[in-house]
């Protein structure tokens, strides 16, 4: 006799197939849309690694400085750019605008991330790279 | 978190990614796919070593084609050229957020919380219609057959004992958001409208295995005949295997468990799919899903996948996966903070 | 009287001693030749695994009390001799006190309780089978263990833009050995359950040679000078899956490691 088994999806409650989801991120329930943030700092490290890439910029409030940890795309989309682990300009200072993360922490997703000199972030880390305009 | 946001930033928050870097070889431009009809020449792929169809290389099946047809076509399947190239340029010249009928634009759709596309090199110029069809999903129908109401009912069911709960723990989130499985790791593979999931495809003896750039996901699938493993066996992407019918390689799937959930669809699902090197930069892919637990009938799609540089790049979901910690760390600061308003 | 029979002795022991010697010095070249692919490569397709207790030390260990006290002899620790040459790992002194802490500490450490991609070598060695895709651009093994996967390239060597958890592996034959080169392996993972640990600077050289039929012969030196002061290398055999249809199944672990991960986030008190 065969047993067929089947999950416990009863007991277990998940929350499935009504919504086809499709991609790993649900934005709105990570980040605050009531929680917008514009911080400027200094690039002192980045994370490469999947599924989002991690920059992380110490920006100087009046007698402290906060760490803050902005949220971008896969790194696999950053090497299709040209870029490497080496092309992040550690001490540029960039500007920020994202929302902050529902827990209250200080991660926020980099909805626009600029240099000082007013060049988007990734490209303006390509051309200084020399590598090829998409 | 209410379930129609979250299938409208479900279905737009997807992973940045290549609307821009994945753009197909060079000249595989609209409708070179679609040309490879039956009056068409007829071409001979290549041959492995050992003498099968070469499938192998990088493809992506980045697309503007949307899965289901607009309703206001009705059973036009395909395009003329003309049609293709006046909706490929109206897109093109589109403002940032506009939508237009009969594509999909996947991530550059219009999303509030996410990254601004362009600080990636996003180029809305670069995207392009695959193919002349004016779906994925073929026939004079295009879109996927209704839900049985039984289907129906098993999924409102699911979703009913979820709510209140939908942020207790890791079990009562979404698959994807668990890194367990990712909406595009699921098969069968549907393009997630320019994202650059690419596909490698290395062929060894007796196996051809998929490598499908998102969350690793991995199908080395036999091509000697065998039978399925034992039914009692359930397996996230089911159990896989294949043969040889002349150029294509037919994968046929069952085995899935009842929380695989294709679309809706339950256990009994049973997918086929045929995998065709139609040109030298061009592997045509065609799938038919049916589970007579949840649609009337079966339903068939085709999708043109196009040669493109690699290499494909470890994408490691789990192991970076801050968001879910975040999430449920917010809502226990909610709950805190409700509590304390409350006292 | 001449003693034939003990002349015949002699000269038997003398012939058997010239035949070992002969034995000896062909065993320096490959004493097997593997079936070849159909582009002309030693044929590795198949599915294999280890048969030993690397994953849980990599240096010779006794039995011992599991981590587990409600599972008994189910789940302790197995004896097993090392798999290291020469039984040492030559940490610096510095980082041989992490590897004690590790050890003290691996339930909470181990990459391998929360379902992580182990590395290379680790994946080799887990207990699970993984499975070689030969082809002459590519060489695909994917692991049944979290569907770890990797793509030793056989071109031209590549250059890795970033840190992975598998690493970067570039191939070459060398007569009837796989040589892969992997670097720019991130430091998170471990090479057992004891707390063997490396560096971001990790590098790794494996030689994977047909040893019979249904055996291989797996090496792999380690290199890292941040943490060893010297390579060292390990060794071990693979043994071939042979039952009918050998097929790896899925072990997507993440679902088990979600209460380790994310147990102390849950909703106190839910229904």
């Amino acid at each position: 006799m065969t047993t067929k088994l089947t999950f416990v999806v009863a007991a277990m409650g998940l929350v499935l197939a009504a919504v086809p989801v499709r991609a790993h991120h649900a934005f709105a329930a990570e980040f605050d849309q009531a929680k917008p943030i514009k911080v400027q700092g200094s690039v002192t490290r980045w994370e490469l690694t999947n599924p989002h890439s991690w920059i992380y910029v110490d920006v100087k409030d009046a007698d402290k400085t906060v760490t803050w940890m902005i949220e971008g795309a896969s790194p696999n989309n950053l090497y299709r750019l040209g870029l490497t682990k080496e092309s992040l300009p550690i001490g540029s200072v960039i500007t920020v605008e994202g929302y902050q993360a529902k827990d209250g922490s200080t991660r926020a997703v980099g909805r626009d991330i600029v240099f000082a000199n007013g060049k988007k972030f990734f490209l303006g880390l390509m051309e200084a790279e020399g590598a090829p305009k998409q | 978190m209410g379930r129609r946001s979250l299938a409208s930033f479900a279905a737009l928050a997807v992973v940045v990614v290549a609307l821009f870097a994945q753009v197909p070889a060079a000249g595989q431009t609209a409708g070179s796919a679609a040309k490879a009809s039956p009056a068409a020449k007829a071409w001979t792929p290549p041959r492995t070593a050992d003498g099968k169809p070469d499938l192998q290389g990088i493809w992506t099946d980045n697309t503007l084609t949307p899965f289901e047809r607009p309703k206001s076509l009705g059973s036009k399947e395909f395009y003329t050229d003309q049609e293709i190239a006046d909706l490929t340029k109206r897109i093109h010249d589109a403002r940032p957020g506009e939508r237009i009928e009969g594509a999909e634009l996947g991530a550059a759709n219009p999303q509030e919380i996410r990254y601004d596309l362009e600080i990636y090199g996003f180029d809305r110029n670069k995207l392009r219609f695959q193919s002349k069809r004016t779906s994925l999903i073929v026939g004079p129908e295009g879109v996927i057959p209704p839900m049985l109401p039984q289907a129906r009912q098993r999924n409102a069911d699911r979703v009913a004992k979820n709510k209140g709960h939908e942020f207790d723990g890791a079990e009562n989130r979404p698959l994807s958001e668990r890194c367990i499985m990712m909406g595009q790791e699921q098969i069968p593979m549907v393009p997630a409208a320019n994202e650059g999931n690419l596909l490698q495809i290395v062929q060894g003896p007796g196996y051809v295995t998929l490598l499908h750039e998102i969350d690793h996901s991995t199908r080395v699938i036999p091509t000697d005949g065998r039978p399925h493993v034992p039914p009692n066996i359930r397996l996230w992407q089911g159990d896989s295997v294949g043969h040889w019918e002349g150029n294509t390689l037919v994968v046929d799937t069952t085995n899935f468990t009842n929380l695989t959930a294709f679309r809706g669809s339950s256990e009994n699902l049973h997918l086929v799919e045929r995998f065709t090197r139609a040109a030298d930069d061009t592997l045509m892919y065609q799938f038919t899903v049916e589970d007579p637990t949840t649609w009337a009938k079966p339903w068939t799609a085709e999708v043109p996948w196009a040669k493109t540089k690699g290499p494909v790049y470890e994408y490691a979901c789990h192991e970076g996966n801050t968001m879910i910690a975040t999430i449920l760390h917010g809502a226990r600061v909610a709950e805190e903070d409700a509590a304390k308003k409350g006292k | 009287m001449r003693n034939w029979l003990g002349d015949s002795v002699i000269a038997g022991v003398v012939a058997a001693g010239l035949m070992l010697a002969a034995t000896h010095s062909a065993a320096q070249a490959p004493a097997y030749r593997a079936p070849r692919t159909a582009d002309g490569k030693p044929n590795l397709n198949g599915i294999w695994q280890a048969l030993n207790t690397a994953d849980w030390d990599l240096q010779g260990h006794a039995a011992a009390k599991g981590p587990a006290p409600l599972l008994g002899a189910v789940f302790a620790v197995p004896p097993g001799l090392g798999v290291v040459e020469g039984d040492e790992i030559p940490y610096l002194p510095a980082a041989a006190t992490k590897k004690k802490q590790n050890q003290a500490n691996w339930t909470t450490l181990d990459p391998e309780v929360k379902c992580y991609l182990p590395g290379v070598p680790r994946a080799t060695y887990l207990p699970y089978p993984f499975q070689i895709v030969q082809s002459p651009q590519n060489i695909l093994i994917s692991y049944e263990y979290a569907g770890a996967v990797r793509v030793i390239n056989m071109g031209a060597p590549t250059k890795a833009p970033g840190d992975s958890w598998m690493g970067w592996s570039n191939g070459r034959w060398e007569g009837e050995t796989l040589v892969v080169d992997v670097t720019s392996q991130l430091e998170n993972t471990w090479f057992d359950r004891a707390g063997n640990f490396h560096s971001d600077a990790l590098h790794v050289v494996e030689r994977i040679t047909p040893r019979s039929a249904d055996t291989l012969n797996y090496e792999a030196t380690i290199e890292d000078p941040k943490v060893f002061s010297r390579p060292w290398k390990i060794s071990m055999p693979l043994y071939r899956r042979v039952e009918k249809n050998a097929k790896l199944l899925e072990y997507k672990c993440v679902e088990f490691a979600e209460e380790v991960l994310y147990g102390s986030l849950r909703k106190k008190s839910s229904n």
